[in-house]
């Protein structure tokens, strides 16, 4: 016999499921003895496989192997001097002016677009899901050379991880989530009684607004080469914009 | 090396590792892993230009996948090969790499063979879903795209993969729970 919920609290261990549906099922496992033994089991085999899987590693001739490979592909075909010498023809130039004044508009357009990036509900929602019990850190830890190395193989970025305990942000822990399709790095703080999660990701551009609100939280947003930084929380403006200005201050 | 091998070597070769594991479950031989990787490697890199801002060790596995499949398909001696259950140590012993301890290697060597046994018992349909979910680290969505089916059917073989490990678990060890 199966509990009906079975594939729901398996996605909710994967970690697949949304801030309310995992609040609806954390209920629905306190009272099912059988959601209580899957959790447990999915636990024990996921250790099992990942410890036993921890010390596989591609043989290293391998890759000398392959990249002798990859020496031998046809290069990216350089331009000759001669091409690049020769000055742009004038219709480019005015090309170029019509299709700068065309961006413009379109950006104008789109404007308003932009204020409703998805992004923003995906980028509170993580904050939501993380206040949830269990859900708030992967990793633990009031060291920033713990928190750091462990986004290395968790996260696809490397973001600026410090402790200001002395100016009141206390480094709580670090933790991975999937954001705008890709894995996040985020690091937590504590202000007083308020979290605040500081999420970081891959960002071509800034497309976030500097600061807004969604559900009464805070959102803060800037970036630093090509790294999007975003903190979350329901402390006020200006804790967040202190903890904003140590965090660019102390970027390497 | 120019721009495309640098960005290369930084967002895709960091892979290998994942990209091998996966091979060597999918070929069920570590040395079949080799030439997929390889293969995988030289095709992803051929068309690489334009992959910034995907995730690009699932694509790397897809690629690996693909790669497989077509090998599968050329060379139909997978099904002769034998299961790992009786595929020779010196496979684990030449993957697990020899660390200062020696009771500490022996000791991944022994769970690196026991993690074959297991897995090697599994239809492969559930040994990759399984495989990509537990040791890569891949969400739904990712294994969806890798294997080309439905987030529901890859929830659904998970389960199942996961039923039939715990199953071949206690199987193995008499009295544990895994």
């Amino acid at each position: 016999m199966t509990c009906v919920w079975s594939l729901r609290t398996q996605a909710y261990f994967d970690a697949e499921v949304d801030a309310p549906s995992a609040a609806a099922l954390e209920q629905h496992v306190e009272q099912c003895v059988e959601c209580q033994a899957l959790l447990a089991d999915l636990e024990a085999s996921r250790a099992l496989l990942r410890r036993a899987a921890a010390s596989l590693t591609a043989p290293a001739p391998l890759a000398a192997r392959l990249r002798q490979g990859l020496d031998r592909e046809a290069p990216a075909p350089v331009r000759s001097p001669a091409a690049r010498r020769r000055p742009p023809p004038f219709w480019l130039g005015v090309l170029t002016g019509l299709a700068g004044a065309a961006g413009a508009l379109l950006l104008a357009a789109m404007l308003p677009l932009l204020r409703a990036d998805p992004l923003l509900d995906e980028l509170v929602a993580a904050h939501l899901r993380s206040l949830m019990p269990m859900h708030l850190i992967d990793v633990a830890s009031t060291d920033r050379h713990t928190v750091k190395p462990w986004f290395a193989g968790h996260a696809d970025v490397s973001p600026v991880v410090a402790d200001f305990a002395a100016q009141g942000f206390r480094l709580v822990g670090g933790r991975a989530d999937y954001l705008d399709r890709q894995r996040s790095a985020v690091v937590v703080y504590q202000h007083g009684a308020h979290l605040i999660n500081v999420f970081s990701w891959h960002a071509a551009a800034p497309r976030l607004p500097a600061s807004t609100t969604r559900s009464g939280y805070r959102v803060a947003c800037w970036t630093v080469d090509d790294l999007g930084y975003c903190a979350v929380s329901d402390a006020g403006w200006e804790e967040l914009r202190a903890l904003e200005r140590l965090l660019q201050e102390n970027g390497e | 090396m120019d721009d495309k091998r640098r960005r290369f070597e930084s967002e895709v070769m960091p892979h290998l590792d994942a990209a091998w594991r996966f091979a060597r479950w999918l070929t069920r031989s570590a040395a079949d892993a080799e030439d997929v990787v390889q293969e995988a490697c030289l095709r992803a890199y051929r068309g690489y230009e334009g992959l910034r801002g995907t995730d690009a060790k699932a694509w790397l596995l897809a690629i690996v996948r693909n790669c497989q499949a077509t090998d599968f398909r050329q060379r139909q001696r997978q099904a002769a090969l034998p299961l790992p259950e009786s595929h020779d140590a010196r496979d684990v012993a030449a993957v697990v790499a020899p660390g200062p301890d020696p009771e500490r290697a022996a000791m991944q060597r022994d769970e690196a063979r026991q993690l074959d046994r297991l897995l090697g018992a599994l239809p492969p349909e559930q040994r990759e879903v399984l495989v990509l979910r537990e040791i890569e680290d891949m969400d739904y969505r990712q294994i969806a795209a890798i294997l080309g089916i439905p987030i529901g059917t890859v929830m659904s073989r998970l389960a199942r993969a996961r039923a039939a490990l715990k199953l071949r678990c206690q199987a193995d060890v008499p009295g544990s729970r895994a």
